[in-house]
């Protein structure tokens, strides 16, 4: 059987990466950095599991490594979130460029 | 052979039927519009209000909360699959980490993150 | 083997965290019941919980007590490093916890909370200096780091302290999955997480993977940016000097010290136990990254205003010092390592107590301004000489805890023949002398028109006390710490065993 070879999924989860990387990067609104964050994640995710399925199947670690990222990423939205929440309380503002009370 | 042929079939069937089924409506069907025919779809209902505007904040924590809760869940399920290999110290592993839950429920129970007023 | 047993003799091992963990649930449970948010129960059962946390990290001491150096199912590296890094962050933080009881009156309402977090984040540095597996390190890491980005922005209302949590989680956030994406292809390379089986994996290279080197290499670079992120080098350092200063104070004197000390656990054991195959290649991007933090960090200091930023920079400065001796590392002696661990431990007590300072004169007058701080040896003389002296151990001059740091991660950069690093490190050192004596001379040398007393609040003072014999017992009466090393072996005994406290 000829199957899609490994470097295909390392290839788009590099891709994918690249362009979380580059929304969280190039967007002013703390959310739109957010997704783009959750992206470069989910990007991982497909590494994870592509090796999984090619180096090492008859382990478990690379599927483990995955479930255990979707729920910490869940878990640093939630907080992500809250702390959007609390700052556009304060400040009617979640653009990032305009959160510059702190420098040098 | 090379299974990419059996995708791409199955791309341009699916591709054509819909483009068939579509084309098929708006040619043999009667085309008579109105206002509230146009509007956005919203249950068959009359929509209520315009789409984009602000919503309380109580779904943003009751969405915070859910995901939090919704995704820890998910070991649950690797964990049953493998319930008898762990033993009882898989069993105790497990309840150490519902009850971590149980008193995060608590808490947002106690706090009253989950009432509505 | 009973196995039941046995999984319970584990868990015994892991006793501290397990009371960590129980007492971050108590506390939380404690404070819903109790009506008073100031009430005494709660920072007296949250040290209740550290001191007994703190007493069971000693049981391997205990003849015919001792552990067994191990593992716990591939997860938890059960050695001296992690008794080390556990005394090491249960210390800290009870000192701040002293310090919050004090700070936290009267600025937030969610005290239960605070002190239930501070405890899982002690329980999360723990966490990450002992775990021995890519899923537990990355678990730990993020665990850290989550409670530290709720902790920084504990002031709801204050609007710098909303604004450093959220340049913290942005920065904390992206740096944390350009690490995975490291970790990702370092499982591809070698099929496992467990460091001991990476190490395995490199030393002795499968030749159906083609390049698995160069993968760990590119997986050593990507991890660092998570690594260098949580202590602050440069070029990941940017969201520190915001984070310390809109951070609540007790929370800035813990990120100072407890994430620091985890970020170079987790690097020593993965750089030196995972890719100890590919030592040239790390050390050599290290030493760069020391080169540029040490650099950085001190000219950047030099331009500061406002003591919690400048304070910043300067632990950005000292973390490129404790780098150095990570880079000069000989796998033969672990000298370097041993260096490392003095200088964290030196710098716990100065660093800490620098923080005291700040937060007793911030209590009494409300301002971290650097200029507020003229004519303080009038007003508060014991406060302002023990300034001085913390300030002399930041800068590595005898007697003080910091000379014992500088003078063995020194040594051990010139026993690896780095001179091109010795040099820049001590000429930074004389930089960093310009802007912690430009304080002294702040305080000594200049205004007459404010002259009340200050007044510090017992636990403050309390730490001020301990922190100060800490750091001049530390060069006063080196043998304990000398001789770490000469004795590789037992790394703590010799740290703490001869210590009487």
């Amino acid at each position: 059987m000829s199957s899609i070879p490994l470097e295909w999924y390392l290839m788009l989860a590099a891709v994918l990466f690249a362009i979380g990387a580059f929304g969280a990067f190039s967007r002013r609104n703390a959310v739109a950095i957010l997704m783009g964050i959750e992206l470069m994640l989910n990007a991982v995710n497909i590494n994870l599991v592509a090796f999984w399925r090619y180096v090492e199947p008859q382990g478990l670690e690379g599927l483990m490594f995955a479930i255990f990222s979707i729920t910490v990423a869940a878990a640093e939205a939630a907080v992500a979130l809250a702390l959007v929440l609390a700052l556009y309380r304060t400040r009617d503002t979640i653009n990032v460029e305009e959160i510059d009370l702190l420098k040098w | 052979m090379n299974p990419y042929i059996a995708i791409g079939l199955l791309l341009l069937l699916s591709t054509g039927l819909a483009l068939i089924i579509v084309l098929l409506g708006a040619v043999l069907g009667p085309n008579n519009p109105n206002e509230r025919k146009l509007e956005p779809y919203e249950s068959g209902m009359v929509p209520v209000g315009e789409a984009m505007q602000r919503l309380p904040i109580r779904f943003y924590l009751i969405a915070t909360l859910f995901i939090v809760f919704d995704i820890e869940v998910i070991f649950l399920f690797p964990w049953a699959l493998i319930f008898r290999k762990l033993g009882i110290f898989g069993l105790v592993e497990m309840a150490v980490f519902l009850l971590i839950l149980l008193v995060g429920y608590i808490y947002i129970w106690q706090k009253g993150a989950l009432e509505w007023d | 083997m009973n196995t039941n047993v046995d999984w319970l003799q584990r868990s015994l091992a892991i006793g501290p965290e397990l009371l960590l963990m129980l007492g971050g649930l108590v506390v939380l449970l404690v404070d819903m019941w109790l009506a008073d948010d100031d009430h005494p129960l709660l920072p007296g059962l949250t040290g209740l919980f550290m001191v007994g946390a703190l007493i069971w990290s000693f049981v391997p001491f205990i003849p015919g007590m001792g552990i067994t150096p191990g593992t716990i199912y591939g997860m938890f590296a059960l050695d001296n490093l992690t008794i080390f890094f556990r005394v090491f962050v249960l210390t800290s933080s009870l000192l701040v916890l002293a310090l919050t009881t004090v700070y936290i009156k009267g600025r937030t309402e969610q005290t239960g909370e605070f002190y239930s977090l501070l405890l899982f984040i002690t329980l999360s540095v723990i966490l990450a200096s002992a775990a021995n597996n890519l899923i537990m390190i990355y678990l730990a890491f993020e665990f850290l780091s989550l409670t530290s980005y709720i902790m920084v922005g504990w002031l709801r209302d204050d609007v710098r302290s909303n604004e450093a949590a959220m340049k913290y989680l942005l920065y904390g956030a992206i740096s944390s999955a350009v690490m995975l994406y490291g970790m990702s292809l370092l499982y591809g390379a070698t099929g496992s997480t467990n460091i001991a089986e990476i190490a395995a994996v490199f030393a002795n290279p499968r030749t159906e993977i083609v390049g698995i080197f160069n993968l760990g290499i590119t997986a050593a670079v990507l991890m660092m940016v998570g690594f260098g992120f949580k202590v602050a080098l440069v070029p990941f350092h940017q969201w520190s000097p915001d984070a310390y200063e809109g951070a609540p104070t007790p929370v800035t004197t813990f990120l100072s010290v407890g994430p620091k000390a985890a970020g170079f656990a987790i690097m020593i054991r993965v750089l030196t136990g995972a890719l100890g195959a590919q030592t040239e290649s790390w050390q050599a991007m290290l030493s760069a990254v020391a080169i540029l933090t040490m650099v950085v960090g001190n000219l950047t200091a030099l331009a500061q205003t406002d003591m919690k930023r400048l304070l910043a920079y300067s632990s950005i400065a000292q973390a490129g010092y404790i780098l150095m001796g990570l880079v000069a590392n000989n796998p033969a002696d672990n000298f370097g390592i041993r260096a490392v661990l003095v200088y964290l431990l030196a710098y716990l007590f100065t660093n800490i107590g620098l923080f005291v300072s700040v937060i007793g004169f911030e209590q009494a007058t409300g301002s971290t301004t650097i200029d507020d701080y003229r004519g303080l040896i009038r007003r508060s003389p014991f406060h302002a000489m023990a300034m001085v002296i913390f300030f002399l151990s930041l800068l590595g001059i005898p007697p003080t805890a910091g000379f014992l740091g500088k003078f063995l991660v020194f040594g051990a950069v010139i026993n690896a023949e780095l001179y091109f690093l010795a040099v820049v490190g001590m000429l930074t050192s004389v930089i960093s002398a310009y802007y912690y004596l430009n304080v002294v001379r702040v305080m000594f040398f200049q205004g007459d028109e404010e002259d009340r007393p200050l007044r510090f609040a017992f636990p403050l003072q309390a730490v001020l006390v301990i922190t100060l014999v800490g750091t001049l017992l530390m060069n006063l009466y080196p043998t304990p710490f000398l001789n770490l090393i000469g004795e590789p072996t037992n790394l703590v005994t010799q740290l703490f065993g001869q210590l009487p406290f």
